[in-house]
């Protein structure tokens, strides 16, 4: 597939299922063995994340670091309840890409919040089990949107680009490009619930 | 009882943290007043984790990690880990807002801008020319019918508003784009208090709105 793009033939690539299971054991083991497996395969894919986002290579390299420091640190308070691993992670680089090249937010996205005990949300209203499975259905959904769709959804992701940064850029009216956006979710709610696991 | 939520694309922006701040600041205070959006919040969030799980990989030196080791090795064992639950309004001002102003509405200084529009500019410092302020409405008149270049976001805090789109309460969200034309009014015997998130210059329809314009500081 294209999305697991340049890893040079050789696969790395875990389950969500396989992911949470190894943070885990690594909050509850601390084993450099499965912190470095965690490396493996989060790294590289924060690099692609972070030089996407408009860091240099020096200060990509710093960022993942800082991101493992972060990991190594609060791993015990991950619970798979909340988040997938994947998830946490990326919590975890985008706040120090905002902390990085937008200081004034400093005051939004709060760390001590995400580390928060509480439930953040009532499982009724987002299964767990959804969430499990949730990246590789998205792995296969996103190749099912139309193109201009998807990259729309990917440049506010990696690009940290605003709306209306994004309708600069495409030289389309706000309007357009949240209307897009919008309809681009939307698509990919349904066929998440739609794709078979 | 809040009807009004925010937008699915506004949501993505907040996940991927594009928003500029005084939007963020707004979509951090109806998240707090909002369960419906926090389960919105945590699948737009799950999505992005599917995004970084599923995205290229470029390579990294086994040099990065050794390095790494050699940091977290020399960390002192941590202290607690903290555990803190999640941000409560504080006496009725959500959080966020409050780590802003460092008080509640009752201490503001408010800035008369026009006939029963009092507002406060917020120190939010943001980049794209938008601007955060609060906006006092008082019942009775009726705010400048204006439409908008960029887009506006306004969040109801403390009563309510009506106009030609509908009612707004507290914790409702009304996200207004280049082409709507509105003109908002407190629709109690209360004041009523938002905050309104703009991106660009609002355009007043009508010759005494425009007069206005220079009041409203934007
Ligand atoms: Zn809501």
């Amino acid at each position: 597939m294209q999305l697991q793009g340049n890893d040079g033939g050789s696969r790395n690539y875990l389950s969500s299922q396989e992911l949470s299971v190894l943070l885990q054991s690594f909050g509850k083991t601390r084993s450099k063995e499965v912190f470095r497996q965690l490396f493996i395969f989060f790294a590289p894919r924060l690099k692609n994340y972070f030089l996407k986002g408009g860091a240099s290579l020096e200060l990509a390299d710093e960022l993942i670091q800082e991101t493992f420091v972060i990991i190594w640190r609060k791993a015990e308070l991950y619970d798979e309840r909340k988040a997938s691993a994947s998830t946490w992670i990326y919590t975890i680089a985008r706040n120090l890409r905002i902390d990085h090249f937008r200081k004034e937010r400093r005051y939004l996205y709060k760390d001590d919040r995400f580390f928060s005990k509480e439930l953040v949300v009532d499982e009724t209203q987002f299964e767990s089990h959804h969430q499990a499975q949730l990246s590789e259905r998205v792995q296969k959904a996103l190749p099912l949107l139309p193109a201009e769709q998807s990259k729309i959804i990917k440049l506010a992701f990696y690009e940290d680009a605003s709306h209306s940064k994004i309708a600069q850029y495409l030289q389309l009216p706000l309007g357009t490009v949240k209307s897009r956006m919008r309809l681009a979710l939307v698509r990919l709610r349904k066929l998440l619930k739609g794709v078979e696991p | 009882m809040i009807n009004h939520h925010l937008s699915d694309e506004t949501l993505w922006a907040y996940v991927t943290g594009s928003l500029p701040a005084g939007h963020a600041l707004l979509v951090s205070c109806h998240l707090e007043l909002c369960k419906a959006c926090q389960g919105r919040l945590a699948e737009a969030e799950a999505l992005a984790g599917a995004l970084l799980q599923t995205s290229e990989q470029l390579n990294t030196s086994d040099e990065l990690f050794e390095r790494l080791l050699l940091r977290v090795e020399s960390e002192k064992p941590s202290r607690s880990l903290s555990c803190i639950s999640r941000p409560k309004p504080r006496q009725g001002v959500p959080s966020d807002l409050w780590g802003v102003l460092g008080q509640g509405y009752s201490g503001i200084k408010w800035k008369v801008v026009g006939p029963g529009i009092r507002q406060f500019v917020l120190p939010v410092e943001s980049s794209e020319g938008e601007k955060a302020r609060l906006l006092k409405l008082s019942p009775g008149y009726m705010t400048p019918e204006h439409s908008h270049h960029g887009s506006e976001m306004t969040l109801v805090l403390k009563g309510s508003f009506s106009d030609e789109t509908g009612r707004y309460k507290v914790g409702d969200v009304q996200e207004a784009d280049d082409l709507v034309h509105h003109q908002p009014v407190a629709d109690t015997e209360e004041d009523c208090i938002c905050l309104a998130v703009t991106d660009a210059p609002l355009a007043f329809k009508g010759l005494l709105p425009k007069l206005l314009q220079p009041f409203f500081g934007i």
